[in-house]
């Protein structure tokens, strides 16, 4: 790591946080993201690339990144672990098919070094969709219980209507803030 | 609110002698006026990997910092550093779009981007303090830190945020395909509302 690396992790800005978002394709990570930013959500293509908005949230500037989910984009993922400090993973819950792919890609990332001081939201999203899975099944689907190495915790939510979008990031940014803030 | 450590793995500071901010902000200003004199009140940089730490005083370690401070400043100030930034964006520019999304490919550019000035940064640091060590300066960089927040910081700052970096190629491509967005110069805003008015702000 070089001077410019050093200097960035050093001086990470006191109430400023690093969220990335990630997940299958077509989980809702884009529209969860612009849901939470005002935008319009109508018309939301795949994401090819990658998406980065900041807000300014409970008196935390929460720098979000969006990085989109094709299988042929995950290798790419690994661009944007450093200096994370909450990974949003976003579940499809009407997905049933691709439920194994979802908890194996998760695991995967748990695995990762540069994310290990990371804390872990799942959204288990779509729940206005008529066939979506509970979070409980999700839960149990991803093996959730079985995490030991980092904070968790699942929220079922719905990117559409907005529904416990603010509940899963109020949690986040507390766990975060808990974990790697100091008062002095 | 502070982070608690951005280095946690790296929990075990060897404790610095006295920080002396007044003789910090001080030589600054030294330097801020008499640019070329980097190298000279230099002192050796002290080797903290071994075991008797040999800082005879807390300013000779406070000079020595300030002196790699004053080169760093110096090294970005030059022309040379200035081409280097230019010739890599001529040769990515037209990679970049005006688009809400980014491509993965700006996130390569980037990392290349900071790999490169890093680089050159390091390079020149050595070339013009022989006893340059860089893990000696992130150390003492460390005990510095609530002092560091000067100008020249801000400025290697902007070269590692990602979205500085894409608004400079933006201008860049405006610029080169002849849709400048330097409007203003030369342009004069005249208000319709007579001042006196009342309406005017």
């Amino acid at each position: 790591m070089g001077l410019l690396t050093i200097l960035k992790k050093m001086k990470q800005k006191e109430r400023e946080m690093r969220l990335l978002m990630l997940g299958l394709d077509n989980a809702g990570k884009t529209t969860i993201l612009k849901k939470f930013n005002g935008e319009d959500i109508s018309t939301i293509s795949p994401t090819l690339g990658f998406n980065i908005k900041t807000l300014e949230h409970k008196g935390f500037k929460l720098n979000i990144w969006d990085v989109g989910g094709q299988k042929s984009l995950r290798s790419y993922w690994r661009n944007y672990f450093e200096s994370t400090d909450g990974l949003v993973w976003v579940v499809d819950s009407a997905d049933r098919l691709r439920l194994g792919d979802c908890k194996q890609e998760l695991s995967t990332l748990l695995l990762e070094e540069r994310l290990a001081g990371a804390t872990l939201l799942v959204f288990a999203n779509k729940q206005d969709l008529p066939g979506a899975l509970s979070k409980e099944a999700i839960q149990e689907a991803l093996a959730l219980d079985e995490i030991k190495s980092h904070h968790w915790c699942i929220i079922s939510c719905s990117a559409v209507t907005g529904e416990n979008l603010l509940a899963g990031v109020d949690w986040l940014l507390d766990d975060i803030a808990a974990r790697i803030f100091t008062a002095d | 609110m502070y982070r608690r450590s951005p280095f946690p793995w790296k929990q075990q500071y060897v404790p610095y002698l006295q920080s002396t901010s007044t003789i910090y902000s001080n030589n600054m200003d030294i330097q801020g006026r008499n640019v070329r004199s980097c190298g000279e009140n230099i002192v050796e940089m002290v080797d903290m990997d071994e075991e008797n730490i040999a800082i005879s005083s807390s300013s000779d370690a406070d000079a020595a910092f300030d002196a790699v401070i004053g080169c760093i400043e110096d090294i970005i100030m030059e022309e040379e550093f200035q081409q280097l930034q230019q010739i890599f964006m001529e040769k990515h520019y037209l990679e970049f779009d005006d688009s809400d999304e980014n491509k993965l490919s700006y996130t390569l550019i980037f990392n290349e981007y900071v790999d490169q000035l890093e680089k050159h940064l390091e390079q020149h640091l050595m070339e013009r303090i022989p006893s340059f060590n860089m893990n000696t300066f992130i150390e003492l960089l460390m005990h510095h830190k609530e002092e560091v927040s000067t100008d020249i910081f801000d400025m290697l700052l902007t070269f590692t945020d990602f979205m500085a970096f894409k608004e400079m190629f933006l201008e860049y491509r405006a610029e080169k395909e002849g849709r400048g967005l330097d409007l203003g110069q030369g342009l004069v805003v005249t208000s319709l509302i007579p001042a006196g008015s009342g309406l005017s702000q």
